[in-house]
């Protein structure tokens, strides 16, 4: 047997190289960007030193290199003169369908053509979501830029644990428009607790309720040396601050006794609103004095007492998530360990209270909660592009809905259950009705009800080319994996036969390949020539990344798990590769590096397994 | 009969370092868990090629869903059995009359809950009944099964795997009623 090869303690066998990477909290009402600098996690400012980045985009119209855009706080200033063209709270609409982002909207909505993706009308076309939340990851990967200069290696990004498959992939499509690499998606509590617990060190359930602009999340997470692993998680996400700004500006309409006001006095009341909210929170009253058109100044006042009264129906609905959390944690109220409380709008007081006697316990409030979800992105980001080689940290997450498949009668069968850790893999048996039947669809859903129609609609898949035999011969599986970003991927197999059936995928709510890549194109940033360039960048970064990996692993493994006539075809295939990169043609890099894998799949499947194998045999060493 | 038990394949009990048994050590199920997924997730291998990626999912997710499979009595029975050679199907009918009728009354106690006075306390009556139950069947299937792996003479297998399975398939009914109780008692308490 073959002796192992370790380096010597301390010293790794590449030369240690600090890769850019930097965590984004993209956030309904602030957004961040963080970073690990000399091994310390920071949160980035501008040049004007402000941290947070008001998520508000005003668009100013077109020209022949694309829409004209101010993001952040001037934006936010000009979004009650030009309430139309200014999008505030765009991450609300991630994801989501006409009928879903009415409510409340002051926006003019709109659909194009065959598209299911709402767009806002403004001075500069129409605008979707996914496009707004782009403009604003643009302003935080030039703010990192300018702060830390270099080439930014990639991002992680945090969204709300509860959001559904849709929202996930809407913003991993708004990242791709802002030419930002994404390492993972990563959920907003779950990044919160990467912050707290290598800051605490604590061992242990820890609780963490994340309330923020527009979403609410309940995570409960077990710390055991340095596994942070997701018990459970639970949430609404349509629950947030905004919600609170919604409730006074229906009291402020009716106290005022305004109808139907027009789209700039609404933002201005709304604007107001959220000022009572926060001074509320410091003090016991506030006193509104408001120009409400006419020349008429509406004057009044309202007492904390009273703004908690109107709020308190809505506090406590998140009770019922945190009920859910724990059952599914299977966990009692006295294994927890703390509460960390997460998000602005835990600083309204009655929050914290109604928190702390649901738990019995003080909440933890000690961490700034707007900065705790991108310093926690940011440590992920770090170890992710291998800053920190020794490092033992691991995210075990979790899927936050149940996913579920059509079947008769409207009803939804569950193929994975809520809570369970990702990534994950289910296969489900289909079989054919009819004879001689060669195409099947099949509508995937997510969500907790046994309707189909109390779930949300994911996508339809339409399988085809299945081979043609009699009724309920075939049987063809169909995998659906979720990835570790939380993403769902689907593909069918005829098992009789072995044919690979092709996926249609219709997403319901979402913005298809195309229409990205139409985007990507209409966008100023990325001219034709840009875009060639830079996918023919990305694939030479990928031949590199393919050729380093498996030199590393001839070395390591070559001689152990490879006869030398295999070994011989991979370094051959290796050498075409290094070859074909150094041209400029990205087609040809793609097909040598597909060539590559399959030369070198048995060698990495080989490797993945010994891997398994001998970590249970490094812990039983450990416990000798 | 197939038997699945010495092929020296990858199961799930030996890619989890744990004799094939139905009682489980949790602590070292956890522990040796942890250290697979230090090896195979896909946070592991985010610079590595795509080739790579794509094979560290899938055995992360393989090894979830042995944890998956291990942790929970009922998989873990399933799991067992298939390993002796023997699948459940969907459309099985094999069940117990009067355990059947015992599952009717015990639904419709469950849809009468919500017109009690106190439905909540009701609905506790029913859920620690069917909590019971489940405990006793584990216990049974527990038995059952250390008799099947321990004893080297495989005369009253069949017979074991018989009774094994027919307690496997009350236990889905069980388990099933536990999540309604379940699923309701979560209605309920979100109308106060």
């Amino acid at each position: 047997m073959a002796l192992l090869q370790i380096s010597e303690p301390g010293k790794t066998t590449a030369p240690h190289q600090h890769k850019l990477a930097i965590g984004i909290d993209l956030g309904t009402t602030n957004s961040l960007v963080a970073t690990v600098k000399s091994g310390l996690a920071q949160t980035i400012a501008d040049e004007n030193d402000q941290h947070l980045l008001p998520s508000v985009v005003q668009f100013k119209g077109k020209n022949e290199q694309g829409y004209q855009t101010q993001v952040g706080f001037i934006a936010q200033q000009n979004a009650s003169k030009d309430p139309q063209n200014t999008i505030v709270s765009a991450k609300r609409y991630m994801g989501r369908g006409l009928d879903d982002v009415k409510k409340h909207a002051i926006y003019d909505f709109v659909t194009e053509g065959d598209s299911v993706v709402p767009r806002i009308r403004t001075i500069a076309g129409n605008i979707s979501a996914v496009e707004v939340s782009s403009e604003i990851l643009k302003a935080l990967k030039q703010r990192a830029l300018d702060a830390l200069g270099g080439d930014l290696t990639g991002a992680v990004i945090t969204v709300p644990a509860y959001f559904d498959d849709a929202q996930r992939q809407a913003t991993k499509d708004a990242a791709k428009l802002a030419g930002l690499n994404v390492l993972r998606l990563i959920n907003e509590p779950t990044a919160a607790a990467v912050a707290y617990g290598l800051d605490t060190g604590s061992e242990g359930i820890h609780v963490i309720y994340d309330l923020g602009g527009g979403t609410f999340d309940i995570s409960i997470l077990k710390l055991t040396r340095g596994i942070f692993e997701v018990l459970s998680t639970a949430g609404d996400s349509a629950l947030g601050g905004d919600d609170i700004d919604y409730i006074i500006t229906d009291w402020i309409l009716e106290e005022a006794q305004i109808n139907e006001p027009e789209a700039s006095l609404l933002r201005q009341i709304l604007d107001t609103a959220r000022e009572a909210k926060e001074a509320l929170s410091q003090q016991d009253h506030f006193a509104f004095s408001l120009d409400i058109g006419e020349g008429k100044i509406w004057e009044a006042e309202l007492s904390r007492e009273h703004f908690e009264k109107l709020i308190k129906p809505l506090i406590r609905k998140t009770l019922v998530s945190c009920r859910r959390a724990l059952r599914d944690a299977d966990i009692d109220s006295d294994d927890i360990q703390d509460v960390v409380m997460v998000g602005g709008s835990t600083r309204v007081p009655l929050v914290r209270q109604i928190v702390g006697e649901f738990f019995s316990t003080e909440p933890l409030v000690d961490l700034d909660p707007d900065k705790v979800v991108a310093i926690g992105a940011a440590r992920q980001a770090d170890i992710l592009v291998g800053n920190k080689s020794d490092e033992d940290m691991l995210l075990l997450d979790v899927t936050p809905l149940s996913l579920g498949l059509e079947t008769m009668g409207g009803l939804a069968e569950k193929v994975i259950h809520r809570n369970t850790t990702i990534p994950v893999a289910r296969a489900q048996d289909f079989t054919t009705f009819k004879d001689g039947q060669t195409a099947m669809a099949i509508h995937v859903v997510q969500g907790e009800r046994e309707l189909i129609s109390d779930c949300r609609s994911l996508a339809r898949f339409e399988l085809r080319g299945i081979p043609p035999m009699v009724a309920g011969a075939a049987r063809i599986r169909v995998t659906f994996q979720i990835d570790a970003d939380g993403l769902l991927a689907v593909s069918a197999r005829e098992e009789t036969s072995g044919v690979e059936s092709s996926i249609q995928v219709k997403p319901s709510y979402g913005l298809s390949d195309g229409e990205i890549e139409t985007m990507l194109k209409d966008s100023f940033s990325y001219a034709q020539d840009d875009i060639d360039a830079r996918k023919l960048r990305e694939e030479q970064v990928e031949a590199s990344r393919v050729v380093e990996a498996l030199n590393a692993a001839l070395d390591e493994d070559g001689d152990k798990l490879l006869s030398s006539d295999e070994r011989d075809e991979i370094r051959q295939a290796i050498d075409e590769l290094v070859e074909v990169a150094q041209e400029n043609n990205q087609r040809a890099i793609k097909l040598k590096i597909e060539a590559v894998d399959k030369v070198t799949a048995e060698f990495a499947q080989r490797r993945m397994d010994v891997s398994i194998n001998l970590a249970l045999s490094g812990q039983s060493v450990k416990d000798m | 009969m197939k038997n699945n038990l010495d092929t020296g394949a990858d199961n799930y009990f030996s890619v989890l370092g744990l004799p094939i048994s139905f009682d489980i050590d949790k602590t070292t199920l956890t522990q040796n868990y942890h250290e697979l997924q230090k090896t195979v997730h896909p946070d592991k291998f985010a610079n590595a090629g795509d080739l790579e990626r794509r094979l560290s999912v899938q055995k992360a997710a393989w090894i979830n869903d042995a944890l998956e499979t291990l942790k929970n009595p009922l998989r873990r029975s399933i799991y067992l059995l298939s390993l002796h050679g023997i699948e459940l199907s969907d459309n099985d009918t094999s069940i117990d009359p009067a355990f059947l009728m015992e599952q009717m009354e015990l639904r419709e106690n469950l849809s009468e809950v919500v017109a009690k006075d106190d439905p909540l306390s009701e609905l506790d009556v029913i859920l620690d009944d069917v909590n019971a139950r489940i405990k006793r069947t584990i216990n049974h299937l527990g038995g059952l099964f250390s008799k099947l792996l321990s004893e080297s003479d495989s005369e009253n297998d069949d017979s074991l795997l018989k009774e094994a399975k027919a307690e496997v398939l009350k236990m889905q009914f069980l388990n099933r009623l536990q999540e309604e109780c379940l699923n309701k008692e979560e209605d309920l308490a979100d109308q106060f």
